[in-house]
């Protein structure tokens, strides 16, 4: 128990450390809030509305990075580094260290959360009911996963360099796709029925629904679901294969 | 509890290609091993087997009685990997820190920054950031975090310098006196030598010695005859012969190295071979090696 509470203070104080994740996850969303919520005038009628809606769509953003890029790079990183392999000969499960990994991520999108959350505060004075504020953060939080499992099919990728160009691809790609940019309603009809099959637009509604004082649609939860399950199957999938060689 | 390390039968394959084939050893507690052999003889597929990160394609592998994949055994076990990179974003004592909490009953961290042998200033560097030679210390303060019974290292002089690598066998040295089970490989015949109690040889996967070094050198260091032949087959028929271990050519002579040269002689004259000019001689263990790293190049290129 000891090895496993160690492992996830390692990999929190890692994350931490890393510059990339500052970047990503902390100074692009704010940067990106900032600009659409002062700089930008909005179409929407409310501007109230807009600023919480759009607070909800950087903090999913960020924390979808977090989970793709950031995860997915390290874990490339730690298989060709050898250090994957070396971990294996100590008596430390591998469920252990695949979990305080999982552990130390969730810490890192808790902070995320939290920090975005305050600088929306601090820069347009949202305003939201205790309620609106914790239940859109669990959501943020749990609804995660789906993105974890990307991030884990990107870690096993046999090089940093395709990962992360991979990865970038993917998470800017569903971040616009999804209306975590730009509010969906601009977007043309195709898009918007695109949209309807992404993870990252169920990611954010589910959080864009709540603090209009609704829950999230039953639709978001089987996509996200159904991505989570997709994503954990294929990635069995691979590894079985790549040990088999 | 039992006593021995033991492989029975192993054999790995990739693929099409065989790492190491249907091998076969014991080893006793508180011995020290040394895997000998030229690059590519299966050396690290063997000790990636023992210690659990490869399954073995056939055979059995039992240390102590446990399977590599067994947790308890993992606690009393310690290794220095090839290719292994510190982790990024932790500085040495963290690290350090991480490895002993791994392990039921570790050393001290006293004892294992005393191993690393690094300044106190060093230890607060990021470990991915440390030199070669410095970061290879910390990879054997990290092997013994656990206060294992078992260590593995594998080919640990690589690319170090004379005065570290005399620093490491030093250590090792050390670890010997405190009873513990060392298992190392090399492709360095005179580490083997000078700092094993039994040598394993291994060549194109296959063990073709293993014994007390002197026993090896006996055993291997046979004699030779050496003689110049006009038949290009004549290798080949020698070979089939029981008595004959090998046989290879060097700078226009055919060697056979054998256990019996009057029976060799014999047969060579008895059947009218074309073969003059004999020599006899006695072979050391250097040349044997040489014979086969030269053969490994060989094939290599």
């Amino acid at each position: 128990m000891n090895a496993f509470l160690m492992q996830c203070k390692m990999e929190i104080i890692r994350v931490f450390r890393n510059p990339y994740f500052i970047f990503w996850t902390l100074f692009m969303p704010i940067l990106f809030y900032f600009i659409f919520t002062r700089l930008v005038s909005s179409s929407y009628p409310d501007n109230d509305l807009w600023n919480a809606h759009y607070l909800m769509s950087m903090t999913t953003f960020a924390v979808m990075g977090s989970s793709i890029m950031i995860f997915g790079i390290r874990l490339v990183q730690e298989k060709i580094q050898g250090w994957t392999t070396f971990m294996k000969i100590t008596p430390l499960p591998s469920w252990a260290y695949f979990t305080s990994k999982m552990i130390g991520q969730t810490a890192v999108h808790l902070f995320i959360i939290i920090v975005i959350f305050l600088a929306g505060v601090l820069i347009n004075g949202v305003s939201l009911p205790l309620s609106q504020w914790i239940l859109s953060g669990l959501w943020i939080l749990l609804a995660a996963l789906p993105f974890l499992a990307i991030g884990n099919l990107v870690g096993s990728m046999k090089r940093v360099e395709t990962a992360s160009g991979v990865s970038n691809f993917i998470y800017l790609g569903l971040a616009i796709l999804g209306g975590m940019w730009f509010p969906m309603d601009i977007f043309p009809t195709l898009m918007q029925q695109i949209a309807e099959w992404l993870p990252s637009f169920h990611f954010g509604n589910g959080a864009w629904m709540i603090i209009r004082g609704e829950f999230p649609e039953w639709n978001s939860y089987v996509v996200l679901i159904a991505y989570l399950i997709l994503l954990m199957a294929l990635s069995i999938l691979i590894r079985r294969k790549q040990q088999a060689y | 509890m039992e006593q021995t390390i033991q492989l029975n039968d192993v054999t790995k394959t990739f693929g099409k290609t065989t790492a190491v084939n249907n091998v076969s050893f014991t080893i006793e507690k508180g011995k020290t091993i040394a895997i000998l052999g030229p690059n590519g003889a299966g050396k690290s597929t063997t000790i990636g087997m023992m210690l659990g990160l490869l399954d073995p394609t056939e055979g059995e592998i039992s240390l102590f009685g446990k399977s590599p994949k067994d947790l308890a055994f993992k606690d009393k076990v310690g290794a220095m990997l090839q290719d292994v990179h510190l982790v990024d974003k932790l500085k040495v004592h963290e690290i350090i820190k991480l490895f002993r909490s791994y392990y039921s009953s570790p050393l001290s961290m006293e004892e294992l920054i005393a191993a690393t042998g690094l300044k106190q200033e060093d230890l607060n560097k990021w470990a991915d950031k440390l030199s070669g030679g410095q970061k290879r210390r910390v990879g054997f303060a990290l092997a013994l975090a656990g206060d294992p019974d078992i260590l593995f290292f594998d080919e640990p002089t690589v690319g170090l310098d004379i005065s570290a690598r005399q620093h490491f066998w030093e250590r090792v040295e050390n670890l010997k006196a405190k009873g513990k089970t060392i298992i190392f490989s090399t492709h360095y015949l005179q580490e083997a030598d000078d700092y094993s109690d039994h040598i394993i040889l291994f060549n194109k996967g296959n063990i073709i010695a293993d014994g007390k070094p002197d026993d090896i050198k006996r055993q291997i260091a046979n004699k030779n005859v050496s003689f110049v032949s006009g038949d290009p087959n004549i290798m080949a028929k020698l070979e089939t012969l029981p008595i004959v271990i090998s046989c290879y050519e060097k700078e226009g002579r055919i060697y056979a190295v054998t256990e019996d040269t009057d029976e060799l002689l014999s047969f060579i004259i008895k059947n009218n071979l074309d073969a003059k000019d004999f020599f006899i001689q006695q072979i050391r263990l250097e040349e044997v090696f040489e014979y086969l790293t030269m053969d490994q190049k060989e094939s290599v290129s």
